[in-house]
Parts: C-alpha cells; structure tokens; sequence
C-alpha cells in the first residue's frame, strides 16, 4: 500500500506540471467533440471528393481551385455554421467558385458527410421553410440563388449571385449528382 | 538495548514496545520502518506540493510577459451630453435616407466624432455573398455612414473587416468596398500586413492580431447586419468583433458567448449603427438562399450594442436573454438588454 502511494505521489507532479503548461497554451476544450464514428479513409475519400469537380459539369468550371476543409478548417469557410456539421459527423468540404457556360459566376460547396444517413440529417436540418422541392429531382430543393440537394454521403450547396447563374444551378447539380453515382 | 533479559537502567525502549508491551522483533523493524517510510511520503508530498507551485509558475508564462508588453486597445465610447436621446430605430424603404434619420435622431455624427479625428468603421464584410443574400452590411448603408462622418470632419475614415472568405470576393460582392471607396472611405483589406497583436486582457483572450486601424483610430463605429447565426443564434453589433481579429476562427468559437464579450470589451465602440434592411433568418451566417432572407427595412443606431443587440433579437424572434452573449454582455456591464427602459426614439417611414 505503502509503495502504491509512493508511486502516485511520485507520477503525479510531473503530470501536473504538464497539465498546468498545457492549460496555459491552449483555449479551451471544443464545446463540440469531434464524432468517433469511424470514416472512409481520408486519402481515398478526398480523391473521390476532388473528382467530383473534373470532367463535364454541364459547362460549368472551377475558376481557380477547389478548396479542401477538415474540422477546424471549416470555421474559416462558414465561421459558426460549422459545428451543425461536425456534430453531424462530417468529414470534409470541398468548395470552389466556378463559372457557368455564360460565364456567371457561382459557388459550389460539396460537404462529404461520411454516411447518407449524415448527410439526409443536415439536409433536413438547414432545409428552407420556403424552399421549393425540385420535381425528378429527390432530395433536393431550390430557392432564389440556391441550390440544394443531398446524393448518397454528400451534401450539396449551391449558390448563386444573379439570374443567370441561378438559371445554370439545376444543370450543374445533376451532373454533380450523376457523378456521385 | 541487550537482546536477552529485561532492559537495564541505560536501555533505550522504543515507545511502541512499552505501550504494546510485547511485540516481536520483526514488528518492531516495522515500527521503525513507520518512521522512516512518514519521512520519505512527507518528502514526496512536499515535491508535489512544490510541483504545483512550480505549475502555477510556468502556467501562460510566455504569453503574460507579452501581455504586458502588448499595447491596448482604447476605450472609444463618446461622453453623452445631458439629455441625450440613447437609441433611435428608424423604419423606411430607402437604407442611406434611414441611417442619416438615426444618426440625426441622436443628436448627429458631431456627436460623436470630431473635426480632424480619425475613424475606422466595421461593416459585416464577412461573406461572398450579395447584399440581396444578407451575410453582409447592406453597402448603402455603409456609404451613407461614411457620408455622415467624413461630412462631420473626420481626419481619416478607414473602413475595414476581417473576411470569412476569401477577401477580395467579400469585399467586391458585397458591394461594400466600391460604395465606400466611393463615399470618402479608405479600404483596408485583412492582408497579413494589415494585423497587430494587442492585448485583449478577456477572460478567455490575452492576445490577439487585430487589424491596424483599430489600433490607431480615435473613433470606432460598428455596423452590423441582423442575422441568425447557427452557433450563437445571432449575429448582430456584439459578435461583429470577430471580424477585428486574424487567424483561425475555430478557437474563438469554443466558447462563443464568451469569446463574443471578450472582444467587444476590447473595442468600446463609439457608435454603433445596425442594419436590418434585408435580415437573414435562417442559415446564418453563411446564407445563399432569399428564402432565408427578409425585408425590414430597418435601422437602429446608439451607443449602448447589448440594448441594439437584445432590439435586434427580437427581429430575429428571438427572446433577447435567450441569447448568450447578451446576457453575458449585460453581466460584463457593456449595456442593458432592456432597450425599452433607454431613452429611445422610433421614426417610421
């Protein structure tokens, strides 16, 4: 018993000390813990992800580059939209700026929630009270300057900033979703 | 001691043998060891208790000795003459037409900058969005803002923001950057060199990078939009201090009320004008669609961001101690959510 004691008291100043330093150059815990769910494995699923932006997407182009965001970064894309996703146990966000065939301007924000079941819980959960469904097209609303549908694990947002790219959304979302086949 | 017979008159007895009386040999070993075994705990208790002194010691050593060394934001608030109205709400469909009725309402922009002083305003320049979508300040609103203040003498009228997204698509979509360039305004976009790292001395933040002009200006005035926020279920002039500070946003939203006070103790504004001309209900604070958003077409402008704050919930349907950061705020003794009880002035359209 004797030596139990000595071990504890013997182990617990330098974990103190460690503890202490650590608490000092850090902020606080998340309030959101990250999910323990087991994901598909990163290097692959980011790939699958990126390939959804190549190839034909009814003329629509990626004007610069396609944007990665894990957990903390997605605070930098959508600040404090962020944790209604991880909560959701999401994994990672592409989004790029493209330009339709006419050269309207857009945005395409691809969130890979990890399961369809993720991905139908936020699309339910940001859906508009005055969004419109989208006839053929399950899963998926619209509303002026947005597009917004849900196929297998991702979830889909897009966004326009005047008529004539939000004419281009509804071609842009089916060939997005033809690719997530 | 003879280890045979009865001790003699010069024996030394152990104390636990003439209380017990009859313990054997190997249990009197043990009676020393309790002697020395009380020493070595005491000794380690003791390293313990130094550790955590130690602890104490080392805990945000670094980041207290640049705290001290850091300069401090000043305290931007304006004397309030006697008398003076403390809020105005104003309703109308033309934004600039409503901002300069507020402004007036409240005794004019001379009230609260003077002739030569140098001012930074802080729109929401948060989003790629357009002013239709509502993420960002409406730019008629922040043009007519800087009408009022250049009109009132200003020295300098910086105008700048710290972008969610990519700053050059903000400030260009929202319509911000060219209406205020247009108004007097210079635009300080959030580029690396534009931080400087101040003391911010809050109860979650020591230190921060924050923009240069809220550094070196004698005014600040703050013009936030109304909108939900999906983490702090609004955004309106307390939590626009986000956009003052650099670096990655997730650590400020570990604990956002929080977080939220802390920054808006550092700035102090001057005034505050708040813009509900379109607000977005839902979806924030990103936004996209226009079904999230609505048309108010409302301004509300004083000194006092937790009473504007607590007025703005109520646009949102909120019920303003609802609201984190209000309550906090009203505890952090930055304003009163009972904008009733200010004397305030509703101008219709």
């Amino acid at each position: 018993m004797r030596i139990f004691i000595l071990i504890v008291l013997a182990l617990v100043p330098p974990a103190f000390i460690g503890w202490m330093v650590r608490q000092g150059l850090r902020s606080p815990a998340p309030a959101v813990q990250p999910a323990g769910k087991a994901r598909p494995s990163g290097a692959e699923a980011d790939k699958t992800l990126l390939a959804l932006f190549q190839g034909d997407l009814a003329g629509a182009k990626v004007k610069d580059k396609v944007g990665l965001y894990d957990e903390k970064g997605l605070f930098d894309y959508i600040d404090g939209a962020a944790p209604i996703f991880i909560q959701r146990h999401y994994r990672k966000l592409a989004a790029a700026e493209m330009a339709s065939a006419d050269g309207a301007d857009m945005v395409c924000d691809v969130y890979d929630m990890a399961e369809p079941a993720n991905a139908q819980s936020i699309f339910d959960a940001e859906k508009s009270a005055t969004a419109k469904p989208v006839p053929d097209f399950p899963d998926a609303i619209s509303g002026p300057m947005s597009f917004v549908f849900r196929a297998g694990r991702y979830y889909v947002k897009l966004t326009a900033f005047d008529a004539k790219a939000e004419a281009a959304l509804p071609g842009l979302a089916k060939a997005l979703k033809g690719k997530m086949k | 001691m003879s280890s045979n017979g009865p001790p003699g008159p010069y024996d030394r007895v152990p104390e636990s043998r003439v209380r017990k009386g009859s313990q054997t040999a190997a249990q009197t070993d043990t009676a020393s060891m309790d002697r020395r075994g009380i020493l070595r705990v005491g000794a380690t208790a003791a390293m313990a208790l130094g550790s955590v002194a130690l602890g104490f010691g080392l805990r945000d050593r670094g980041s207290h000795k640049k705290t001290r060394a850091l300069p401090t934001i000043k305290d931007h608030r304006a004397d309030k003459p006697a008398g003076a109205t403390d809020m105005a709400i104003v309703r109308g469909p033309d934004p600039a037409a409503n901002v300069r009725r507020a402004v007036e309402a409240l005794g004019g922009m001379g009230r609260f900058v003077r002739h030569g002083e140098r001012v930074v305003i802080k729109p929401n320049i948060g989003w790629n969005r357009t002013p239709e979508q509502a993420a960002n300040t409406n730019p008629d609103v922040v043009a007519e803002v800087v009408r009022l203040v250049v009109a009132a003498g200003a020295g300098k009228v910086w105008l700048t923001d710290a972008s969610v997204n990519t700053p050059e698509q903000c400030f260009a979509r929202s319509g911000i950057e060219k209406a205020a360039k247009a108004a007097g305004a210079t635009v300080v976009r959030p580029d690396a060199s534009a931080f400087r790292e101040v003391n911010v001395s809050g109860k979650l933040l020591r230190t921060g990078d924050v923009l240069f002009p809220f550094v070196e200006a004698d005014r600040v005035i703050n013009v936030p939009i109304v909108k939900q926020h999906g983490l702090s279920l609004a955004s309106m002039a307390l939590k626009n201090w986000y956009g003052v500070l650099g670096g990655q946003r997730v650590k400020l939203h570990q604990n956002i009320h929080l977080s939220i006070i802390d920054l808006a103790a550092m700035v102090k504004p001057t005034l505050t004008i708040l813009d509900a001309t379109r607000i977005l209900l839902a979806n924030g604070p990103t936004g996209g669609s226009l079904a999230d958003v609505k048309q108010m077409d409302t301004i509300a402008a004083g000194s006092d961001e937790v009473a504007l704050d607590a007025f703005g919930a109520t646009l949102l349907g909120l019920n303003p101690t609802d609201v984190g950061f209000i309550v906090e705020g009203m505890k952090a003794g930055l304003g009163t959510p009972q904008w009733q009880s200010l004397k305030t002035v509703e101008l219709g359209g």
